[in-house]
């Protein structure tokens, strides 16, 4: 078994919408069908008992080594508790090579679990040794390290249950929420909108106590004295029981708690002042210790808090009652459980130390003994979930503390009998706010209901109805995809909204371009859906990032397949025929948001079954309103687009908008028929976002296909009053579809320069020429920059084949070098003569003909 | 005394001192032989104070002429506090009665403390001067100004602090550290220096993070150094032509520069500078070479309000002097290099300085090496950031800037940013935004070494107060002795009525809505400040009396309505040294002095004092009493003022010879009311229906007061029973 290739799938993908690991998997011989091998099935079953059944009905026959790969690599994930469940093994047109797709749930668990599995597939293979147990608590281990916290975590889930889109920014648990200007960003129980003073403040406890007492929230009041005598006449003012302590003092040293009379009060002054020489004296509070969550103006959760103990039996030590409490299944060692293992360490021993214990001591029946000074989950204490306890004026004061300090998400620490009561009425306090409280303790409280606080937290950032997305337009197909592209971003910026675009060309942001090259896959689309200042977004969707990387969003609002046609780039990475690559691209379609829309061409036999997976509406467009889909579509009173009298027409039900293509430059009157097509598919995505048909008929006005705008697309020239246009077309739709729009065009003599791409199929090559030779008088073939693979002049070979038996073609040139070619072609023009380069070298080439029109001395562009 | 809030004396919080001079009120200054001249030898800046006569040298002259010792006391306290660089202006002194040697002196001081100091100080040195006994002046000055260094807000904060001050928006110092609330209530916001209260911590953290900031702004398109990690040397050579050359290699987790080579070429060079970077981090970063000056831009909300460049620092060898010799002859000569806050530029100290010692190294020097003559040595490659270039910035350079602090998420930024030229474009000369800091230092742009200071203080007021928001919420003072306590709770509970969230300091208490929040006499200054504090409040109703103002002032800057019933009382004030009514007149009308333009001043039409305040009023005066046949009443409507009285058991609301019945109703029977007298219900309808409230509800309110009173009581404790004294 050799593994030649692995790929994350970090979003919606060819297989599932589940986040995968595709492997691709060669297997010799023996390997295509286990049963050959001897011992193999028992081997590993040895060495994982619990791997799925291999006699399974579902198992194709026969079994290969990559699907046990496949069942290994989902068991071990599913043994070592993460949520996994979708896994395929697929057949490839090349013989014992297969694709085995698994679902993870955090990658590197799944590469991890990648690994693993193929070594215990090789230990069974070799009948060697394979530890288990070690690979299943390394995988948890991991696991543990890389998912999300349990605060961060119940953030998130309540925000996929909203169907708000998420993503983490960094290992740790910074999350966005949503997308572009729509975009929220929380860390742990943090919101973006938590202000870094509010916290500072949250931090300085005696500040803190000034605010609350301002806002007339009860607080343990108190001062700072000079002298026992100050000291007294302190504790009277703030009523009887007071603490003691030094100021700033840590760990509780020096503090005297509960004094109700002034002999006591003058020993507890003489103690505190040995440790600091300012002493306070504060209200004693007594009672419970509560943390009440407050999220905005509410209290979601409340529990009451217990430091790790014992109880004695005057029969067990210390250390045995531990171990006994411990021994409860529930406490676990990690954040995942409600209650986490009782530590006996340094910070216990001293604890037990001041209540005069060691570990060893026997306390007496019904002692109850503290190891620990606070209450947290994390070193073993204990929650009690009292939300529907609290009294509304004790919620209230808790929402004032939070608002008071200005912390949106707010952990409030009460003192105080009970939260049956006001704390007025009990002489309870507020001691402490805290800025991005743990949620553990109301998640999964040790005792009583856990508590929906992750969804309390979403529903402040996000309102009711709110889902943080911005209108996504993915658009894919075989042609025509970056106009397509560029049209809708034009015309969504148009009715105003900050439009990011990704293309082939790069990423554009309102306009800018912020980089270059092609990105049509999955990662520049996330970069625009990162950016805060987006309102909008249009991916150009191409074939090479699904594949590679899966979809850069969950779903999308609109979705438009400009057309399949006879394909591009077939043969490559498994997509052999059209079928395959409709498939690929109908991933598009298949994510598009319920209540989003799917673009299609109806005119295109391949594109139009899509309607069926489409989870939305469906808008059809077609030139022709009378194609058998478009009438039926249109009879249903559902959206369509189609070209009637001069005019681009847009009609759902009684509703009917019509632009004249005289409005419409890029079309050239409607001259331009792949224009056209790429006008209606863009009208049809806009209208499904945004239906305010001024910006749209202003938008089609306005945007010219010209060379700065979309460069490669249909360029026009004018060289000594003939007509030249740069194209970057490079398969057979291309071809026909400029053939269509060139002889739209009128002209004496026609002319072509092209070079085919040497990774495009043979007959795919042989197809270009085959269609131009009907339409040219004079071809000029020359060779490519990058041969891709072919052996020189294979190309131009083909190339020739195209056009034996051309209709047209009188004259054929071969030409070295793209640029000499352009030069010969320009040289041999006549006014009213029409010439089409199609480039390769987008940029340099374009610039060259730029130049030389320029030298020309009518050198008008158009 | 610190009286902390507007008084007797000015708006402004000063410290009021009592003197008794005993035999020095017979020693005026010209009698005191050699006093003048040994106390304008120690304070040369007491020739600048202006006096009585209005120019500099004004208090010279009245030494001259011969001036008591508590007036020259003040000009020295005054003096003290402006060497120790605190500004104030303002003080007066007063006898308290002629000829009895007892002054009441005032002086401005913006922190207690250092008045105190101050004030003790001055005395030391004046009782000096007057003994002619020696005095050490100059460790005074560096004690006080240690004082107003730790004390006092830093220069960022009162930039802030300051610049509010001029939109007329109120301030609260929070602590003692430079956490301000600026407006007051439900419309405060809160600053501590350059973070805002919607200064994000997420976007702070990120900001802190350099790595996840450069990752987040290039996925938005902002150009930073490029970079990545590498395990080798070849690597590193690798990526450097990668990035393009020349590069950067530091160490990940580096400081100070320790291990940092820079503009590396070659092969050898990087190979190299790997080496060295492995010896002083744990991994090695390459990254492409940013080449120009650093420039720290400022962003507010959205805006880039200042920005300024750094600029290298070089000293030219002469064959002779050390490099620290060289830098302290050609650089620490400035005049705006120096120690401290103050100074645009740093003392440079070889010594001290790791970067310029890394710097030098990289020259193969040390602080001892000594260049040959002429020969240029680079001692800061990026010096202060302190050459102002804020109208240089070229609109691309602001369009990412501000892009960056979006990303990051932050209100306020400094973003440094790496480039040739500021007035180009960023990207086509290869610059880059290398940091976005949160809580950035204003002091650059306040001072910068070279061109002009920016108001970046207002800069961050605008932010935070939009255009004509002041902060403020409404403010009800009531002052006099008569019943003012139950005017305060029917015109809180009217407020109350109309939606807002009221705060109302009395007599009787502290009230937040209908929660009585303490029951202790509340009229002092710290129960209306704890008012004003609080974040839900969206209006005051604040009690106060003649001796608050007296001993502390008033605990608001300045008021929507300002009541007065009277002016009594004097008798009750002796220990303040005032006995006759109109010394409770100059300290009563202190609240008719606090009140806003658009505010009122809501007087007691029958009592001539008071009435004597209304001239004083910024804001509109409404008079009432009882019966409009009042002449002052009469008088007032004749000039188309405002007027409430009785006619027919019906309260009239008049502007004028317009009139508006109240109780159009009848339902308001006046004299059957049980627990209102007649007044409290005249001032609280003037009070409200200046605020605006309609008259139904006004009236409805008045009808429900004593239900809702009843209600909001604890048992046994009605107000009529409080009233009594």
């Amino acid at each position: 078994m050799e593994i030649s290739k692995t790929r994350a799938l970090r979003g919606p993908n060819l297989w599932s919408r589940h986040t995968s690991l595709e492997v691709i998997v060669n297997c010799d011989e023996a390997e295509q069908d286990i049963s050959s091998i001897a011992h193999f099935e028992e081997r590993i079953r040895n060495r994982f008992p619990q791997l799925a059944n291999l006699q399974s009905r579902q198992l194709p026959r026969p079994v290969t080594v990559a699907h046990v790969l496949e069942l290994a690599m989902l068991g071990l994930q599913a043994q070592a508790g993460c949520p996994v469940t979708f896994s395929r093994t697929q057949v490839t047109n090349e013989p014992g090579t297969y694709q085995v797709i698994v679902e993870y749930s955090e990658e590197p668990v799944g590469k991890m679990a990648l690994a693993s599995a193929e070594a215990l597939i090789r230990a069974a293979l070799n009948d060697t040794a394979f530890n288990l147990e070690d690979v299943l608590s390394n995988l948890r281990e991991l696991d543990e390290d890389v998912r999300l916290g349990p605060s961060t975590g119940a953030i998130v889930h309540a925000a996929a249950a909203r169907g708000i889109p998420f993503r983490r920014l960094t290992s740790g648990s910074l999350v966005q929420f949503g997308w572009g200007s729509r975009q929220r960003r929380i860390q742990a129980a943090e919101m973006d909108c938590t202000s870094a003073i509010s916290e500072s403040i949250a931090q300085d406890k005696e500040l803190t106590k000034r605010l609350l007492e301002a806002a007339g929230v009860p607080v343990p009041t108190g001062r700072p004295v000079r002298d026992a005598e100050d000291a007294w006449a302190a504790a009277l003012e703030i009523g009887l029981p007071v603490v003691v302590k030094p100021q700033d003092g840590n760990q509780g040293k020096g503090v005297t708690v509960n004094i109700d009379d002034r002999e006591p009060l003058e020993i507890a002054y003489s103690v505190a002042s040995e440790f600091r020489d300012d002493v306070m004296v504060e209200k004693y509070l007594a009672g419970h210790d509560f943390r009440l969550l407050v999220v905005g103006d509410k209290l979601v959760a409340a529990a009451r808090r217990e430091p790790p103990m014992v109880v004695g039996n005057g029969k067990q030590t210390i250390r045995e009652l531990v171990e006994q409490v411990n021994a409860d299944p529930r406490r676990g060692t990690g954040h995942a459980t409600s209650l986490t293992k009782i530590r006996l360490d340094e910070i216990a021993t001293a604890q037990l130390a001041m209540q005069g214990f060691t570990a060893d001591s026997v306390p007496d029946k019904g002692a109850r003994v503290v190891l620990r000074n606070n209450a947290n989950l994390s070193t073993g204490g204990t929650a009690t979930d009292v939300t529907d306890d609290v009294h509304p004026e004790l919620a209230a004061r808790a929402v004032d503390a939070a608002h008071m300090v200005g912390l949106d998400v707010c952990g409030v620490d009460v003192i105080c009998d009970t939260v049956l009561k006001p704390l007025e009425a009990q002489g309870g306090g507020i001691v402490e706010v805290n800025a991005a409280p743990g949620l553990r303790m109301h998640l999964s409280p040790s005792f009583g209901k856990g508590r929906d606080v992750g969804a309390a937290i979403i529903g402040n950032l996000f309102p009711e109805g709110e889902d943080g997305r911005i209108p996504v337009v993915a658009v894919t197909g075989t042609n025509g995809k970056t106009t397509t592209v560029r049209l809708i971003a034009h015309l969504l910026g148009a009715s105003g909204l900050r439009v990011g675009m990704t293309n082939t060309d790069g990423v554009y942001v309102n306009g800018r371009q912020i980089d270059s090259g092609d990105c049509a896959g999955p990662k520049s689309a996330r970069n625009v859906l990162l950016n805060p200042t987006v309102d909008a977004a249009v991916f150009e969707t191409a074939r090479g990032g699904i594949l590679r990387e899966g979809l850069a969003f969950d779903r999308c609002q609109v979705g438009v397949v400009t057309n399949i046609g006879s394909g591009d780039h077939l043969g490559l990475n498994y997509i052999s025929s059209v079928e395959d690559l409709a498939v690929l691209k109908r991933v598009v379609v298949q994510n598009i948001s319920p209540d989003g829309m799917a673009v299609l061409n109806a005119a295109d036999p391949i594109v139009v079954p899509m309607a069926e997976n489409c989870p939305g509406k469906v808008t059809f467009f077609a030139l022709d309103r009378h194609l058998p889909v478009m009438a039926a579509h249109r009879a249903r009173g559902k959206p369509v687009v189609y070209v009637e009298e001069g005019a681009v027409i847009a009609e759902e039900g009684t509703r009917k908008y019509a632009i004249p293509l005289k409005n419409i430059p890029v079309t050239r009157e409607g001259a331009i028929g792949f224009q056209l097509q790429n006008v209606m598919a863009a009208v049809a995505a806009v209208w499904a976002v945004n239906s305010d048909w001024y910006s749209i008929s202003q938008g089609l006005f306005t945007f010219r296909a010209e060379q700065h705008n979309v460069p490669g697309r249909f360029n026009f020239f004018d060289y000594k009053g003939a007509t030249v246009i740069a194209d970057y077309g490079h398969n057979p739709d291309a071809m026909k579809a400029l053939v269509e729009a060139v002889e739209a065009l009128p002209a004496q003599r026609r002319s072509v320069v092209i070079s085919g791409a040497g990774d495009r199929r043979d007959d795919d090559i042989r197809d270009q020429t085959r269609i131009l030779g009907a339409a040219f008088d004079h071809v000029l073939l020359y060779q490519d920059a990058c041969q891709r693979g072919r052996v020189d002049g294979e190309v131009i070979a083909l190339l020739r084949e195209g056009l034996e038996g051309a209709t047209r073609t009188t004259t054929i040139e071969e030409i070295r070098g793209e640029f000499v070619a352009i030069d010969m072609a320009l040289q041999g023009l006549q006014a009213g003569d029409l010439c089409l380069i199609l480039v390769d070298q987008v940029e340099e080439a374009l610039a060259h003909i730029a130049q030389r029109v320029k030298a020309s001395d009518s050198g008008n562009t158009h | 005394m610190h009286l902390r809030g507007p008084n007797i004396w000015t708006y402004r919080p000063v410290i009021e001192v009592w003197l008794d001079i005993g035999r020095f009120e017979q020693l005026p200054s010209h009698t005191l032989p050699g006093f003048t001249q040994r106390l304008t030898d120690w304070l040369p800046g007491l020739a600048q104070h202006r006096c009585g006569v209005g120019e500099p040298g004004g208090f010279l002259l009245r030494l001259d002429e011969g001036t008591w010792i508590g007036h020259i006391l003040e000009h020295v306290v005054l003096e003290l506090q402006t060497l120790a660089g605190m500004r104030t202006g303002f003080g007066k002194t007063r006898q308290v009665k002629e000829g009895s040697g007892i002054y009441k002196m005032a002086f401005r001081t913006r922190n207690e403390a250092v008045g105190r100091m101050a004030l003790e100080e001055a005395r030391n040195l004046v009782l000096a001067a007057v003994n002619d006994q020696p005095y050490d002046i100059a460790a005074t000055v560096i004690k006080l100004t240690d004082m107003v260094d730790s004390l006092c807000l830093g220069p960022s904060t009162s930039c802030i602090v300051d610049a509010a001050g001029e939109q007329r928006i109120p301030f609260i110092r929070l602590t003692e550290g430079n956490l301000v609330q600026l407006g007051h209530g439900s419309r405060q916001r809160r600053i501590w220096t350059a973070e805002t209260d919607r200064t994000s911590a997420i976007a702070e953290y990120i900001s802190s993070d350099k790595d996840l900031t450069k990752s987040l702004l290039s996925s938005c398109g902002v150009p930073v150094p490029a970079g990545r990690i590498v395990e080798s040397a070849d690597e590193a050579w690798e990526e450097a032509q990668d990035l393009g050359l020349p590069v950067v290699i530091k160490p990940v987790d580096g400081n100070h520069g320790r291990g940092v080579s820079i503009e590396l070429s070659t092969k050898a060079h990087i190979e190299e500078a790997f080496e060295l970077a492995l010896i002083h981090g744990s991994e090695v970063i390459v990254e492409r070479f940013i080449r120009g000056n650093e420039h720290r831009l400022l962003v507010v909300g959205g805006k880039v309000v200042a920005a300024a460049r750094g600029e290298s620092a070089w000293v030219i060898g002469d064959g002779l002097a050390s490099i620290q010799e060289l830098v302290d002859s050609q650089l620490n000569t400035d005049s705006r290099r120096g120690h401290g806050e103050d100074f645009p530029l740093n003392r440079i100290d070889i010594d001290q300085d790791v970067a310029i010692q890394l710097e030098l190294a990289r020259q193969g020097f040390d602080s001892h090496s000594v260049p040959e003559h002429g020969m240029e040595v680079l001692i800061q490659r990026n010096g202060n950031v302190a050459i102002d270039c804020t109208d240089e910035v070229h609109s691309d350079i602001e369009e990412l800037v501000v892009l960056a602090t979006q990303v990051v998420g932050l209100d306020i930024a400094g973003v440094d940013l790496v480039v040739e030229d500021v007035s180009k474009p960023l990207i086509e000369q290869g610059g880059a935004i290398v940091e976005v800091n949160a809580g950035p230092g204003l002091l650059t742009h306040l001072k910068p070494a070279v061109g002009y200071p920016r108001p970046v203080g207002g800069a961050i007021i605008s932010h935070l107060f939009p255009k004509g928001d002041r902060g403020r919420i409404p403010i009800v003072g009531i002052t006099g002795t008569s019943h003012t306590t139950e005017i305060a709770r029917l015109i809180a509970w009217l407020l109350r009525l109309s939606g807002e969230k009221v705060g109302l300091a009395c007599q009787e208490g502290l009230f937040l809505d209908r929660r009585q929040v303490s029951t202790r006499h509340s009229v002092n200054f710290d129960a209306g400040q704890r008012l004003l504090m609080n974040r839900t409040v969206s209006a005051v109703v604040i009690e106060t009396d003649a001796k608050a103002i007296l001993k502390e002032g008033l605990s608001y800057d300045r008021s929507t309505v300002a009541i007065v019933t009277d002016t009594q009382g004097a008798e009750s004030l002796n220990e303040f040294f005032i006995s006759e009514d109109q010394q409770v007149f100059d300290v009563m009308r202190t609240m008719v002095d606090v009140v806003l333009p658009d505010g009122f001043a809501i007087l007691n039409a029958a009592e001539p004092s008071v009435m004597g305040m209304a001239p004083l009023c910024d804001g509109t005066v409404i008079l009432y009493h009882a019966s409009e046949s009042l002449a002052a009443i009469i008088e007032h409507r004749t000039n188309h003022g405002r007027a409430v009285f009785v006619r027919e058991g019906q309260v009239i609301l008049a502007r004028g010879n317009e009139e508006l019945t109240l109780n159009a109703r009848g339902s308001l029977k006046l004299n059957d009311s049980g627990v209102l007298t007649e007044n409290t219900i005249l001032a609280a309808a003037a009070a409200t229906w200046a605020m605006g409230l309609p008259p139904e509800l006004i009236r409805a309110g008045i009808e429900t007061f004593e239900a809702e009173h009843a209600s909001a009581h604890p048992p046994g404790s009605s107000v009529k029973a409080k009233k009594k004294k």
